[in-house]
């Protein structure tokens, strides 16, 4: 029994209401991962059992880190030390939270990294500090982005054939994290999509759907602290909202910012870890609603398309501070309102500092408009973009919102021919959004950011 | 030689008390750069404790930090030109690590503890005993560093306009797995300490319930 487990359960019960509720998601990885990529034909049978012996492998990994330091520095006997129930857990979040394509070589090491740095060394388990699992991710990431990028990244074989682009977040932190429906949803099907979790990520963490299943399930057999997860995501939430409405934004943008990435699935199970996290009501609170601000300030300001995972990290350290608060705040009402009063300041300030400074990041430093004539609903303009080895100079005349003319004016481009040959002007009139040109993908891509940036200017 | 075990193993101002930290985990991804290191603060701390311990009674006791500070920056800006003048790499790659060993907590520390209360002989002992202790951590921190970092092990590089050999030995053959960049990093070097210091507890608790 862990030393900070104040519920009258046993540990024992609630790792197996955490068993129970990790199982939809462990089958749903396997249908993602597996079984939809054999059954398109983008793999062979080995391919299709590839998720669940990828989980197996971290969970019989940890399983032996752990049993393996017990015999050795706690002079346990071997079957003593085989029955410590809880040492494949961290190997089971392990498998579920890294890329489906981590060399297997290197989940053994996050096994060893998570299992004996942050938890045995710490003094095994509910003496850690940081949480294994992430302690784990981590330290592959950082370590190994470039060979897990090389080996195919968090796409599995039948998304890296259908979708072009990389995870929803990466995507969307290449435009400093605001963009159009089209440009953030659109590529990955529907909002739908991202709530049942048929978009790319981590083996485990995509679907919302089943994270939020298995969060009312816990919550109604006390398995886990519900106040953390709820605060977190409302966090989250509601600063993107202020950030998408200063950028307007539909409320599909909040939406967006919290079905994608590890979010729902590190609030439910990775936040709420019964030994990490603080056992007062209000240091919970506190806690959910720093870890929503991290993970915003992580997502937005920071080179990292991701920021779940450092965050929670991060709060781990001052667990005993929030506690220590949510201790004294029960008998004394202002110490209960001044750091709430603080929290609520820093989300809205928040969420409007960070859209005042995206918006100035946004424009286009190689776009330029020259002439701007208005007679009525329709507008011409005359503008400029940096094309391949010139700069590309354009009358685009819109009326609207529709594109009504768009017409080179000059170019220097060597591979210009390759665009008209092709008649890409033409069809970027029809849609906007049509594929570059291979050959003079540089230049194709010039006119159509141009295009783009003359019909955002239109917007406004 | 007891004084100097003592420096090395129970005294041992990384491990055990935990100053000087700053140099340590800057200078270390290489192992060229923590010997060199180890040894200029081993320089300083043996000559600043000698002097000090010389002129310890003509010192009144409220300037003595002032003084002894003087003391050693001017020991170690004659460290820092010798490096200037003879090895001009290894002082381009140490950087502002260099200057700083002025204010190293080690050398200040066994200044005000060691060589204002003791005689010259026991001071010095002292000193090359704390001083051994530095520069043994720097190179076992490093060894490490160096051999996962940047899967290379550089005995001789930039001094070797002193010595006139090259001396840089790759370690494993180039896979996938290693190097791994993390440990030539800052999060590497707080690792391989950290790990240390877990270990020489482990050992040092062993001892004592001994």
């Amino acid at each position: 029994m862990g030393p900070y487990l104040k519920s009258e359960k046993d540990t024992s019960t609630i790792m197996r209401h955490l068993i129970v509720a990790l199982i939809p998601i462990v089958v749903f990885a396997y249908i993602k991962n597996g079984i939809i990529p054999f059954v398109k034909g983008y793999t062979n049978i080995f391919g299709m059992f590839y998720p669940l012996i990828f989980i197996f492998i971290c969970m019989a990994s940890t399983f032996f880190f752990e049993s393996l330091y017990r015999i050795i520095f706690q002079k346990k006997k071997i079957k003593e030390a085989l029955e410590n129930s809880y040492s494949f857990f961290p190997g089971l979040f392990l498998g579920l939270i890294l890329p489906i394509n981590t060399p297997i070589v290197l989940l053994i090491l996050a096994a060893f990294v998570s299992s004996i740095i942050a938890k045995m060394l710490f003094g095994g388990f509910g003496n850690n500090i940081f949480n294994p699992a992430l302690v784990g991710r981590l330290f592959i990431i950082s370590a190994y982005a470039i060979v897990i990028g090389k080996s195919g990244g968090y796409l599995n074989s039948y998304e890296i054939d259908t979708i072009s682009s990389g995870t929803p977040l990466t995507n969307a932190s290449l435009i400093n994290g605001i963009g159009t429906y089209n440009t953030l949803v659109k590529p990955y099907g529907s909002l739908m999509n991202f709530f049942i979790g048929t978009i790319p990520g981590c083996v485990g963490e995509t679907s919302a759907l089943l994270c939020l299943l298995a969060f009312v399930y816990l919550t109604y057999f006390k398995a886990i602290k519900w106040k953390i997860p709820i605060f977190y995501i409302l966090t989250v939430f509601s600063i993107t909202y202020v950030i998408g409405g200063m950028n307007n934004l539909g409320i599909w943008y909040p939406l967006f910012q919290i079905f994608s990435g590890g979010l729902m699935f590190g609030a439910v199970f990775m936040a709420t870890d019964p030994v990490t996290s603080p056992v007062t009501p209000i240091g919970q609170i506190l806690y959910g609603i720093f870890l929503g601000i991290l993970t915003v300030v992580f997502r937005f300001l920071t080179p990292f398309p991701e920021g779940v995972l450092t965050s929670i990290l991060t709060m781990n350290m001052f667990v005993m501070i929030l506690d220590k608060i949510g201790s004294i705040a029960r008998f004394n009402f202002k110490v209960t309102v001044v750091p709430f009063v603080i929290a609520w300041f820093l989300i809205f300030g928040l969420g409007i500092g960070i859209s005042l400074n995206l918006k100035n990041v946004k424009k286009d430093k190689n776009f330029s408009i020259l002439e701007k004539n208005v007679s009525g609903s329709k507008i011409s303009y005359v503008v400029t973009q940096k094309g391949y080895s010139s700069v590309i100079k354009a009358r685009i005349v819109i009326d609207n919102k529709k594109v009504y003319e768009f017409t080179v004016l000059e170019q220097n481009d060597s591979f210009y021919q390759k665009i008209m040959d092709e008649d890409y002007t033409n069809k970027l009139i029809l849609d906007s959004d049509i594929d570059t040109v291979t050959g003079a993908t540089v230049t194709s891509t010039a006119l159509k950011t141009m295009l783009k940036n003359t019909l955002e200017d239109y917007g406004e | 030689m007891k004084k100097i075990i003592n420096g090395i193993v129970f005294e041992n101002p990384i491990l055990v008390g935990m100053l000087g930290l700053c140099s340590t985990l800057a200078v270390t991804n290489k192992f060229e750069n923590a010997y060199v290191m180890g040894i200029c603060v081993l320089v300083v701390l043996v000559l600043s404790n000698f002097i000090i311990s010389i002129i310890k009674k003509l010192v009144p006791e409220n300037v003595r930090i002032p003084v002894y500070i003087l003391i050693i920056s001017t020991l170690v800006t004659i460290i820092e030109i010798l490096l200037q003048k003879y090895v001009k790499n290894i002082y381009n790659v140490l950087g502002i690590y260099l200057p700083l060993i002025v204010v190293n907590c080690i050398i200040l520390g066994r200044a005000l503890q060691v060589a204002s209360k003791e005689k010259v002989i026991p001071s010095v002992l002292d000193a090359i005993g704390v001083g051994l202790g530095y520069t043994f951590v720097l190179m076992i921190v490093s060894l490490f560093r160096e051999i996962l970092g940047s899967n290379t092990l550089t005995l001789m590089d930039n001094i070797s306009s002193l010595t006139g050999y090259k001396a840089i030995y790759k370690i494993f053959p180039s896979n996938d797995i290693l190097p791994i960049n993390l440990f030539s990093k800052e999060a590497g070097a707080f690792l391989t300490l950290g790990l240390l210091i877990a270990l020489a507890k482990y050992i040092g608790g062993k001892h004592e319930s001994n």
